[in-house]
Parts: C-alpha cells; structure tokens; sequence
C-alpha cells in the first residue's frame, strides 16, 4: 500500500470520528452551531481526501452529506433525528468503507449501488422529504448465487417446486459470538437447505495470530423454502444478511430475480474492528527517543576512545576503569531507551473510548431505551495491545448494561429513578494498573435467579451453591456455559457472553470483577496491567509434560544420534561440530521418570549458560511462542528451577524453566 | 468438555461450543499434523468450524448428525476453499 493511501487512511478516520462526535453533539444540541461547524468541516475535508484516489462512490455519498450539512448551516434545512441518522448512515458507511480500503486497497463489490443509494437518501433530506427516501433496490451482484447453484450436491432439488429459491448471504459480525451468536446454529435453523458454501470474509491471518473469539466466516446458501420462514431465522440478525428470491432451475438461467433486504449488503462490526493500526505518537517522545540515540553514539565513541587508548599500551587498571565507566553509561541509556520505547507504545484509553459513544446509540435506539451514556478518564494511559485489546470486551460489558441493566422508562420511573439509564465508563490509574469500569443505575443482578440457573445448569453442586455468599454467586456469571436464558433479548445474552468477555482480558493479563446491588445497578470492573510484556519461549515435552524454555537462551537444536554420546564418569557427554558439549537429560534435572530412547537419535536443545554451552535432552520439541510470563509468587514463589508460568490456550499452565538455576 | 486430546487426534464430540474453539486452536497450533475426530460430534459451534476452516487439519469422521454431514463436513474436507487461500505464516 501506498504511502499516501495510508494517509488517507490514518486521516480518514480521525475525521470519521470527528463528524460523529460533532453529530452526536448536535442531535443533543440542536442549537449548537460550533457542532454543525466541526461536522461540515471534517466531512468536507474527507470529501475532498477521498477526490485523491479511484474511490467514487465515497466521494459521491460524502458530497451529498456536505450539502446538506451546507444547507443546514446556512439555516435552510431543519435539523430534525431524521438528518442526523442519515447523516450518521454516511458517516459510518464511509467508516466501514475505510476499513476495506485498508484491507484490499479498494472499495468492495457493491459500492457504486450502495454509495448512489446513500446520496439519494440524503439528497430526499435536502428537498425538505418530497422525493422517496426509501433504499433504492441495488442492481446486486448476482454471481455468488450462480456459483452457488453450480456447488449444489443435488441439482434436481433445484427444479422440483414452484416457489423461488431464497438466497442466503450471512456475513456474521466479527464480535457476534460475544453477543451470543452461532452463524452455524442460524444455519441449522434454515428450513429446506439446497446448496451451502462456507467460506472466510477476511483472509486467514497466520496460525500463530488466529483469535478464536473474532468471526470472520461468510455463509452462503440456498434455501426452497419460503422467503418469510428464512427472514424468520435471521430476525435477529438483519444487518448482517442479505435475502434474495432466485429462480429455480440450472445454473445460468437467472432471470426473475428479486432483491428483499433492507439492509444492502454486509456490515461488519459498526464501530470499527481491531485491526492493526498505523499508530499515532506525540513527536515529543520520538524526540526523547532520538537525544537518547544520540547519547548512545556519544557512548560508543568513548568506547572507540578507549579501545585506541588500549591498543597504545595503556596499562591495565585505567583500561578497566574506563571499560566500567563506560558500561555504566551504556546500561543507563539501554535502560532509558527501554523506557522510552515502552512510551511509545502507550496510548490514551480515548482512542477506543471516542468509539463508544456512537456504539451506544446504535444499541440502545432498536430497544426503545434512553441512555446517558458519560466517560471518564479518556486520557489514561496503558500500552497499546492493552488498550486495544479491550474495544470488543468493553463493548459486550456496555452492550449488557444496556440490554440487560437498563430497566424500560416505565419501571424506573416506578422505582423512582429518572427515565434514561445512566451508564458511565470509567477509566483510572492505579499504580501500575489500569482500572477500568462500567457502571450502571440500572435493575442490578439478583442473586436468586443466579443460583436457579447455576444448579439447572449444574455449574455448582447444591450444596456448593448454598454455602456460597451473594458475591461469590454473582460472580458465577463469568463462569463457563453460563447464561440466563431467562433474560434473552433480542440483542444480547443469547449463549456465552461474560466467559467470553472474561477470557479476552484474562489474555491481556488482566482480572474481571463485578458488583452488583438488586435495583440499584451493576458495575464490571476490569483490572489490567499498564504494559504487557511478551517473552519468548519454546515449548519442549519431557515425559508427557510441556514446559517451557526461555528462547534468548537458546542457541540451536539438534538431533544427535545416540552411538554418538559418550558416557565420560557420571556424567555424558556429545560432539557437535568438534566441540565437546556436556549433555544433561532435562528429566533427571525434574527428577521425572526417564523415558527410555526411542529410536536412534536424541532431541537435544542447546544452550548458553554462563560462558559454555551445554546440551539439553528432551523428548520432543514443540512450538515456539509468545507468552505473558507470571512470575511465581505465594508459596511458589521460592521454587528453584522456574521463572515464571503461564496459561496456554487450553487453559493448562506452563512451566517456564530457569534452566542455569536447574544446572546450578 | 466436548472437545479432548487422545494421543495424536483431537476429538471433537456432542455439541460443540464456543468455548471449545480456544482448546482446539492451542492443540493445533501447537502440531499441526494432529487429527480432527469428528465421528462423534453433533454440532460445531461456528467458532470451532472456523478454526478447522483456518488450519485445515486432517478431518477424519464426518459427523454424527445429519446436518453436519450434508451442509459442513463436505466443505472442511474438500481442499479448494473458494475465497483466498488460508496463509499458514
């Protein structure tokens, strides 16, 4: 990609989110002019970016935004909701545009259609309502449903009936299975199924970075039953389908077709997924980050200095002195260039915070619910990974507090409450640990119902559930295959949810808690670390057992065959490129059972330690791989032999092994 | 748990939940050439059915339930997945 198209890109959405912030703005202000000043201006800049590259539908929707933000301005338009959910529409279909573009360089298929459809809308805006604002049906691309037809295991069903045929397209949201989703069980219920193909929206990142929380599947099928049955299935879901009548019979008699969505065309996540980002430094920290460079080479030609100064016969112990003077100052720049690096990487909790706001009025408009929504402590700090790693967790705890929490107007006001449900988000510092909360005034979590569904469930014994204060069975929310059925709604807490949400933060090496009064509120508090620090291992097996060794120890691995170890007393002993190394068996180091040689050759691991090498026999070697080493701690803490653990995907720890300590 | 190891085959049995995509991505990023035993399995949660579509293990057993055998399996097993190749990095 190139350098101008990330630009655009890095620019296109700050002015995507100044546009929303300054419609949202609006709509609570009507009056205020700054706001609807902000907003023609970032449209009007981001207009005027997109004329830069091939990105004409973009730009035609985003023109139609600016005059009717033009005419607005100029008092000849009334700003009614009506305006400013249009406005909204454009503003977050030009997001998901971006993000495209990010991905593939260009606008996707579609479009053209969609673009014209929502300029039109915006345009009827413009002529005070008289011209029809309803979506236009797109000339949609219908090759998908060829192809499909062509995949169909059984073409005679394809013929036999006289109804239509539906079409499916589900493009699942990358967070639905936070909120509960299974695209395959949707599937499931589609009555009458005639051809499917599954397939990936996005390409596959690498094995190593595939997050199993994130859905990036696309369902296609065919359906023979009728059109109102499949809607039915995907009730809950009509942003992320697209329906469409097709004649039956073979491939390549497509006539007759008819588009029947409202939506038009797939909406992945509204609010912006978590991809890799172009990051966004304060230069004065780039600044820091070059005087400390500039220190360091100051350093090395004191060391060039030196070496001069010892190939000159200086005499031994001023040499030495001046060779730890200048280790002093090397270690104190390596240490304040880690420092600064680590700054770098810090970024304000507001850049995921920005996108709430609108989120929340997307959530709450299809319950009928009032919300006021306030943040706090958008200038929090923590590492990048951190702070972005919370977007989609936050946005499920946001999403129950809204769906779940928050009680309909009519209750509160019974209860005495005001009508709209306050919700805030709260960020804050706490020593080296970001804190952050949602908290809500809403119906709050009641204890019963959590102990019916617990012991229905089985996710405690009877007894175990009893002896259990209200805490601890409030708790039990977060606890895996929970869920209260008993409160679906149509938005969220159809499946897992809070587990989900509970394991995504316990990656980023965080803890979840809650508090919750009945009828006074619920608040999830989060607790993560500022930095995550990543080491390196690899993972090895001994006698069944994975553990782990720190990888900047080690130096190669090798197959060495057995006839070439050399018992030497006690000890053995292997050549390896004419060097004699020492072999230790990992095993005997554990004091685990030594499994017997299989085969002909030993896995050995070689390693630094100290000044020498030496061999380290396992049973097999596995992955390599980053992870988030804990230090032991507790009674642990004084175990000799082992750095730290860690978790692996499967929930079981790691041992990380010292193995200089083990040797000893 | 609906999804375990025994030995060199990860077996993926009854209703299958989303709880069981994180297990199964460890064990297969950990050796790829672990096999997928889906002969007893009655539904695949679509976050497990991803995974399999990602990593393309060896899938052995097509499923217990009639759906899974007509609508899901056939498509983990044959090779050309339409859309992109997956990028095995």
């Amino acid at each position: 990609m190139d350098d101008l198209l990330q630009h655009f890109i890095v620019e296109a959405r700050e002015l995507v989110q100044q546009a929303t912030d300054s419609l949202l703005a609006l709509e609570r202000d009507p009056a205020g002019s700054a706001h609807l000043d902000s907003a023609f201006r970032a449209v009007h800049t981001l207009k005027g970016s997109v004329g830069l590259f091939d990105f004409a539908p973009m730009g035609l929707a985003l023109h139609a935004a600016e005059d009717l933000l033009g005419s607005l301005r100029d008092g000849r338009g009334a700003m009614g909701g009506e305006a400013i959910d249009s406005l909204l529409e454009c503003i977050g279909q030009s997001e998901r545009w971006v993000d495209a573009i990010e991905r593939t360089g260009h606008l996707p298929a579609g479009a053209a259609e969609e673009g014209y459809r929502i300029a039109r809308v915006l345009r009827a805006q413009l002529d005070e309502g008289s011209a029809d604002a309803a979506p236009t049906v797109p000339a949609a691309d219908l090759a998908w449903i060829e192809e499909l037809k062509a995949a169909c295991p059984d073409p005679a069903a394809l013929r036999s009936g006289d109804t239509p045929l539906v079409a499916i397209r589900y493009t699942p949201r990358a967070d639905c299975f936070f909120a509960g989703d299974d695209p395959v069980a949707l599937l499931r219920s589609v009555p009458d199924l005639i051809a499917v193909r599954l397939s990936n929206r996005d390409p596959w990142p690498p094995a190593g970075e595939i997050d199993p929380f994130a859905c990036n599947l696309q369902v296609e099928a065919l359906s023979g039953a009728a059109l109102d049955a499949v809607k039915a299935v995907f009730r809950f879901v009509p942003d992320q389908v697209t329906l469409q009548e097709a004649a039956r019979g073979a491939p390549g008699d497509a006539h007759g077709m008819r588009q029947d969505s409202a939506a038009a065309g797939p909406s992945p996540d509204p609010a912006g997924g978590a991809s890799a980002r172009m990051l966004r430094v304060d230069a004065a920290r780039i600044d820091r980050l070059a005087d400390l460079v500039g220190e360091m080479v100051v350093a090395k030609n004191a060391l060039a200095h030196l070496a001069a100064q010892g190939a000159d016969g200086m005499d031994g112990k001023s040499l030495v002195q001046g060779l730890q003077a200048s280790q002093a100052v090397i270690d104190r720049l390596v240490a304040e260039m880690h420092g600064a690096i680590m700054d770098v990487r810090m970024m304000p909790m507001r850049d995921i915070f920005r996108r709430f706001p609108r989120a929340v009025r997307e959530i709450a408009g299809p319950l009928g619910k009032t919300i006021d929504f306030s943040m706090e402590g958008e200038d929090v700090e923590a590492d990048k990974s951190v702070v972005e790693g919370l977007f989609e967790p936050l946005l499920h705890v946001l999403r129950n507090a809204i769906g779940h929490g928050a009680e309909p107007e009519n209750l509160r006001q019974e209860a005495g409450k005001p009508a709209g449900a306050r919700v805030v988000l709260r960020a804050r510092r706490d020593g080296d640990r970001v804190l952050v909360e949602v908290e809500d005034d809403g119906r709050g979590i009641d204890p019963g119902a959590i102990r019916r569904v617990a012991r229905e469930r089985g996710l405690a014994s009877g007894d175990g559930i009893d002896g259990m204060s209200d805490e601890e069975v409030i708790g039990l929310i977060f606890a895996p295959g929970f869920s209260t059925a008993s409160e679906v709604t149509e938005l969220s807490g159809r499946g897992v949810g809070m587990d989900a949400v509970r394991s995504s933060i316990e990656r980023l090496g965080g803890q979840i808690g809650v508090r919750s009064r009945l009828g006074r509120g619920t608040t999830i508090r989060l607790s993560l670390p500022l930095t995550i620090v990543m080491t390196k291992v690899m993972a090895v097996r001994v006698g069944g057992e994975l553990y782990g060794l720190p990888l900047d120890g080690i130096v190669e691995t090798a197959f060495v065959p057995s006839a070439r170890i050399l018992p030497v007393q006690e000890a053995e002993a292997f050549v390896l490129r004419d060097r004699t190394l020492p072999l230790v068996r990992l095993a005997s180091l554990l004091e685990i059972p030594r499994a017997p040689d299989k085969g002909a050759a030993v896995k050995v691991v070689v390693m630094a330690v100290g000044d020498e090498l030496v061999g380290i026999a396992v049973d097999g070697f596995a992955e390599r791989m980053d992870v988030l080493m804990r230090p032991m701690d507790g009674i642990l803490a004084g175990m000799p032999g082992v750095m730290g653990t860690t978790l692996l995907g499967d929930g079981s720890v790691l041992m990380i092994l010292d193995v200089p300590e083990l040797i000893g | 748990m609906t999804v375990r190891l025994e030995g060199h085959a990860i077996l993926l049995e009854g209703q299958c939940r989303v709880e069981d995509a994180e297990p199964l991505l460890g064990w297969l990023q950990a050796d790829r050439s672990r096999i997928v035993d889906l002969s007893a399995a009655e539904h695949l949660h679509a976050a497990v059915l991803q995974i399999l579509m990602a990593l393309k293990p060896s899938i052995r057993g097509e499923g217990k339930d009639s759906f899974l055998r007509d609508w899901i399996t056939p498509s983990l097993i044959t090779t050309d997945l339409p859309d992109g190749e997956p990028n095995d990095g």
